[in-house]
């Protein structure tokens, strides 16, 4: 059962689009539990990585999803006569990454915050679909409240908020600024 | 919009950060685009006079920030009011640590802290961006198949579902549709909601599909269109009935979900 279950489950990720969440998997594979389901996972997973493929299955977004090795990119940009992939402009990383880290946020605190006012940058990272609007604050004029949302985890290769850049990490980065610049 | 190639800010480096969309929009060209705003221009005077955040000497950092100000050679307004805006604040600080007190300024707080908060907090936003950026572009090399439709929500079939401003924007057409109706002649009976609420789910009973658009058609009276489309509302609020319309100004058809069809039954 448990080599039938680890193949159900690379067809499920296979065929999905967005990442597959252990959960899920669950409410489809009747029956089994959340031990065998993730034991199945972790042996696919330990698969991929050990049979030397072109394909990966990867942990993101909260789920597991199928992708190519970064090493590939170049065959597959050929291959779909893509130049470069679009990266977000700084104005919609910085509103990002100050969101991700204020959250729930309204538009006049991400413009507080940034000094800049965002409404346009807001609008786009919606229709990108990485922030949602979750709903109004009780202010006055009942401002849109925003958060991240789960392709903004997805996009960054993340599992949950608790991986975005630590304390630490951004002190670090900072130090190495200032002691570059010194 | 020309793409402007982005490089990650490299560590240690003055933050070279390409004009965000807004910027370019409005074709600002002078040096000042290079910041994101206000704030990133502070940071930059700050980091390469090598002053200490937290001890910042506002008169000579003043001088500086309007000094960029002044390079740019025309006005617009709705970029230039957030510069303008820190340098205003920057001047009101200078001329509250001139003001003489009664007090002893150990027991205050410092007039600067206000500005130091934010660029401490602005400076970390910043470091957390270079490092998401490294994430991104790691992300960007494994392609996934992003091509093909999304799978169907947990419990309903495959189609694609009404919104309300679906809804709203047949509901209008239908009435429409209806104003050419001589209101002076009063035709119909009183409805109640109750009442329509029992017609249309007899109606969709045993898993029948009803085209909407034509029991609307029906409905004696224009109070009566209302009130069905009220219960209509409330059906999908109430996630009893899902409305599906395959293209804007066609038909809205309606049925029961599997689920409130089964309850349905033992009323």
């Amino acid at each position: 059962m448990s080599s039938d279950l680890k193949h159900v489950i690379e067809a499920l990720i296979f065929i999905s689009q967005e990442p597959l969440t252990l959960e899920r998997m669950k409410a489809v594979l009747e029956g089994a539990t959340c031990e065998e389901i993730q034991a199945a996972v972790d042996e696919l997973l330990e698969d991929y990585r050990s049979a030397g493929r072109g394909i990966q299955v990867v942990h993101t977004g909260g789920g597991y999803i199928l992708s190519t090795r970064s090493d590939h990119d170049r065959w597959i940009r050929k291959l779909l006569q893509i130049e470069r992939k679009n990266k977000l402009s700084s104005a919609a990383l910085e509103t990002l990454s100050g969101i991700a880290y204020h959250q729930p946020v309204t538009q006049s605190e991400i413009s507080a915050i940034r000094g800049v006012d965002s409404t346009y940058t807001l609008k786009t990272l919606l229709e990108k679909k990485l922030i949602k609007i979750v709903g109004r604050k009780k202010a006055p004029g009942n401002p849109l409240v925003y958060r991240t949302s789960e392709r903004f985890l997805q996009y960054f290769g993340l599992n949950s908020l608790d991986e975005l850049p630590s304390e630490q990490e951004i002190g670090r980065i900072l130090e190495e600024e200032k002691s570059s610049e010194g | 919009m020309p793409e402007t190639p982005e490089e990650p800010l490299p560590g240690g480096d003055t933050p070279v950060a390409p004009p965000g969309p807004e910027a370019a929009a409005d074709g600002y060209q002078v040096r000042l685009d290079v910041f994101e705003g206000p704030l990133d221009l502070l940071l930059f005077l700050i980091r390469k006079k090598k002053i200490d955040i937290h001890d910042i000497p506002i008169a000579a950092i003043t001088r500086d920030y309007l000094g960029y100000l002044e390079r740019k050679t025309e006005i617009n307004l709705d970029r230039e009011a957030e510069f303008l805006f820190i340098a205003a604040l920057l001047i009101f600080i200078k001329s509250q640590m001139l003001l003489p007190r009664e007090t002893d300024l150990a027991e205050q707080e410092d007039p600067r802290q206000v500005l130091v908060n934010r660029l401490l907090e602005y400076e970390k936003i910043k470091a957390a961006c270079s490092l998401l950026r490294e994430k991104e572009e790691d992300q960007i090399l494994q392609w996934k198949r992003t091509f093909l439709p999304p799978l169907p929500g947990e419990s309903e079939l495959d189609f694609a579902e009404v919104s309300l401003f679906d809804l709203a924007e047949s509901f209008f057409i239908m009435m429409k549709r209806r104003a050419a109706e001589d209101t002076r002649i009063i035709k119909g009976r009183d409805v109640s909601y109750e009442e329509k609420m029992k017609e249309l789910l007899g109606l969709l009973r045993d898993g029948q599909v009803l085209d909407f658009n034509a029991y609307f058609e029906t409905q004696e009276s224009l109070e009566e269109a209302l009130v069905s489309f009220f219960c209509l509302l409330e059906l999908i609020k109430s996630r009893q009935a899902v409305a599906v319309q395959d293209e804007l100004f066609q038909t809205i058809r309606v049925w029961l979900r599997k689920d409130a069809r089964r309850t349905g039954h033992h009323e």
